[in-house]
């Protein structure tokens, strides 16, 4: 590949006419290069296209971008790595752009697939819940992204942090005329089928994807269909992942489960989860797939659902494995022993914290937010409300402190009713009630 | 509304907002929830007349059109908020109201048709801003009138589950589990009960027998 530009090159930015300063070739593709560029205190990603891919259309798509930027309060987010300055350069064909360069700590979510990186189950559920937090922002503004994958999200495994790349193909939802159809895996079946161009609906269906691959390590289709192809070409994969689309785990058609020895991943991570999170991707596999229209799985939905995820995760005391409580239809119900899926030792699940529809693991970690006791203010977890604390004199002896402005009040399971002012802790028993201000809970 | 991708930021919202209904509608089985809604644009009319249990709901994409006649809208709304067709007993209806918040007619004429009547008054009146816009004082203040409820302030379309939260239903199902049973209250007078088998594991918390500070201390 030929490299446009050397390191010390220096590129003009529109409007002002300051410009940046080439440091490094990070990488080419289809359409062009990106360079790492210095401009002002701050290190950039430079996109630079191709003469082909320079078009007056893309042009004025990049310029759209930029616009909305400026014209926006609180959008795009940090988590894009959205256009800010077209750039040029005298005597050079075509133009390119500038944008926040993505940090080392964040790697392509094919990674985890690859076993280059191994996130926690926290860590990947923070990362799909800022993914449907990202998308949906987006969403909420008209724009539909058009090419969800693999290639175009990465993520810091430490922490879920993610970034959103390429965000050039971004347009008005049903007004694309990028040309992009996506990446194949990802593309919605009417999309594989020539049936639809890429939209907010789509774009639904390629997260789900990207979802699926990220918590099971598998594609969502591929089981015994994808094992009886002999060759993976064009028509094949038409077949596959648009004409006969069939979710692997469908509960009303066993056609097309994952083959043991082929399949595995699917296999071993399918059941891990609990039934709720199951059957939000079976809804978005099969309803998903059968109607694209209002069939789909929202990004709010995915955010709640992986919210809740979340928040039942506990460790084991033997190998400190992540596992799930797999809570029945009622959350104040107890739940039975498991099994570890790490080493295999029996598990009791702890104490959890029940508030209306939000289940809470009091793990020694935990921290409680708006989010859970106030029904007006979901996704709301800018600041704790309460976090758990050990008795300074009865080490063994934990409480749920009152991290909140309000007074709490709590009824004991000896039927003695409490105040608990801010600051202070209520110790943590079984059928305690806690009175939030704004709802109540109780431990179980 | 005809701005570029806010009739798409629109239609994204209601979508976003329906499975959430549709959810605590499920928790709230007493409740019998019907759906319809009003398009506004160059006037007024109904765009889903038919009410629709929430389950059933669907919603069908608008185009963008031109004006913005949230007066005439309201009066539309307040038609039906009338004693007939409303009934006199019901749970207080929810009027939710998505627009960029700029409106081209007389909309404290239409406003002042609906609070009105009882149920204008009695309904939950709930705000969804659209575009950017809809964060100008004028706007806000146009959504303002229409909640009249302090403390209550408009949502943005990113936070649908928000706006499940202000639903009444939701209260409905509060007041069944405050008044539900005190029977799993201890009755012999102040052991800790704890479920079968139930020893807590490290590393998570759990709570001393041996007690010189008893398990309901506040400390």
């Amino acid at each position: 590949m030929s490299e446009l530009f050397k390191p010390g090159d220096l590129v003009g930015l529109e409007p002002s006419g300051q410009t940046c300063r080439i440091e490094e070739f990070l990488g080419g593709g289809g359409q062009g290069e990106v360079y790492s560029a210095r401009y002002g205190e701050r290190a950039w990603a430079l996109k630079w296209y191709y003469p082909q891919s320079a078009t007056q259309g893309q042009r004025k798509a990049l310029e759209k971008l930029i616009d909305i930027k400026i014209k926006s309060y609180n959008f795009p987010s940090p988590e894009f790595l959205w256009p800010e300055f077209m750039a040029s350069r005298l005597g050079f064909p075509g133009y390119g752009y500038l944008m926040p360069l993505r940090e080392r700590r964040f790697h392509g979510i094919v990674d985890i697939l690859n076993q280059q990186v191994d996130p926690s189950f926290r860590s990947l559920v923070n990362a799909g819940i800022k993914l449907a937090d990202s998308f949906l922002l987006l969403h909420s503004k008209g724009l539909c992204y058009c090419d969800i994958s693999f290639g175009n999200v990465f993520f810091d495994p430490e922490t879920g942090d993610i970034m959103i790349c390429d965000n050039d193909n971004v347009g008005v939802d049903g007004e694309n005329n990028s040309g992009v159809l996506g990446t194949p895996r990802f593309m919605a079946p009417e999309v594989v089928t020539g049936k639809s161009k890429p939209n907010i609906q789509t774009d639904l269906y390629s997260l789900a994807v990207l979802l699926f691959y990220m918590f099971f390590l598998h594609h969502p289709l591929e089981g015994r269909f994808e094992a009886d192809i002999q060759c993976m070409d064009l028509a094949a994969m038409q077949k596959l992942y648009g004409k006969d689309a069939k979710f692997i785990f469908d509960p009303d058609d066993e056609s097309n489960r994952p083959v043991p020895g082929l399949h595995d991943n699917a296999l071993t991570f399918w059941p891990l989860y609990p039934q709720f999170l199951r059957d939000i991707f079976i809804r978005a596999f099969t309803s998903g797939i059968k109607d694209a229209k209002d069939g789909r799985v929202r990004e709010s939905e995915w955010r709640a659902a992986l919210s809740k995820l979340r928040d039942l995760i506990y460790y084991c005391p033997q190998c400190g494995a992540e596992n799930f409580v797999h809570e029945g239809p009622n959350p104040l119900d107890t739940v039975p022993e498991s099994v570890c899926w790490g080493c295999g030792c029996e598990l009791t699940v702890p104490f959890r914290l029940c508030v209306g529809r939000q289940t809470v693991v009091l793990n020694q970690d935990t921290k409680i937010f708006t989010h859970h006791v106030d029904p007006r203010k979901r996704n709301d977890f800018s600041t704790p409300v309460a976090e758990l604390a050990q008795h300074p004199v009865r080490p063994d002896v934990w409480g749920l402190k009152n991290l909140s402005t309000a007074k709490w009040t709590t009824l004991g399971p000896n039927g003695k009713q409490l105040e608990v002012p801010p600051g202070r802790s209520v110790s943590i028993a079984y059928n305690t009630r806690i009175h939030f201000g704004t709802s109540e809970g109780v431990i179980v | 509304m005809g701005v570029e991708g806010k009739i798409q930021a629109l239609n994204n919202a209601i979508r976003e907002a329906v499975p959430h209904m549709q959810s605590v509608a499920r928790d709230n089985p007493n409740a019998n929830v019907l759906v319809r809604a009003v398009r506004f644009s160059d006037g007024a009319s109904w765009h889903v007349a038919h009410p629709t249990p929430v389950h059933d709901f669907k919603w069908p994409d608008l185009t963008a059109g031109g004006l913005t006649d949230l007066g005439q809208a309201l009066s539309l709304v307040a038609e039906e908020m009338q004693v007939p067709p409303m009934t006199d007993r019901a749970l207080p209806p929810v009027l939710c109201l998505v627009s960029d918040g700029l409106p081209t007619d007389d909309f404290s004429a239409g406003l002042n048709t609906l609070l009105k009547l009882d149920w204008g008054r009695k309904a939950v009146r709930i705000a969804i801003a659209i575009g950017e816009d809809a964060m100008l004082d004028d706007a806000v203040s146009v959504f303002t009138r229409f909640i009249a409820a302090p403390g209550i302030k408009p949502l943005h379309a990113n936070n649908p589950e928000a706006l499940v939260g202000y639903i009444r239903w939701v209260s409905t199902a509060v007041l069944k589990s405050a008044s539900s049973p005190a029977s799993q209250l201890d009755q012999d007078g102040g052991a800790i009960m704890t479920p079968e088998g139930a020893a807590v594991p490290a590393p998570p918390p759990f709570v001393g027998n041996n007690t010189d500070v008893t398990v309901t201390d506040v400390w």
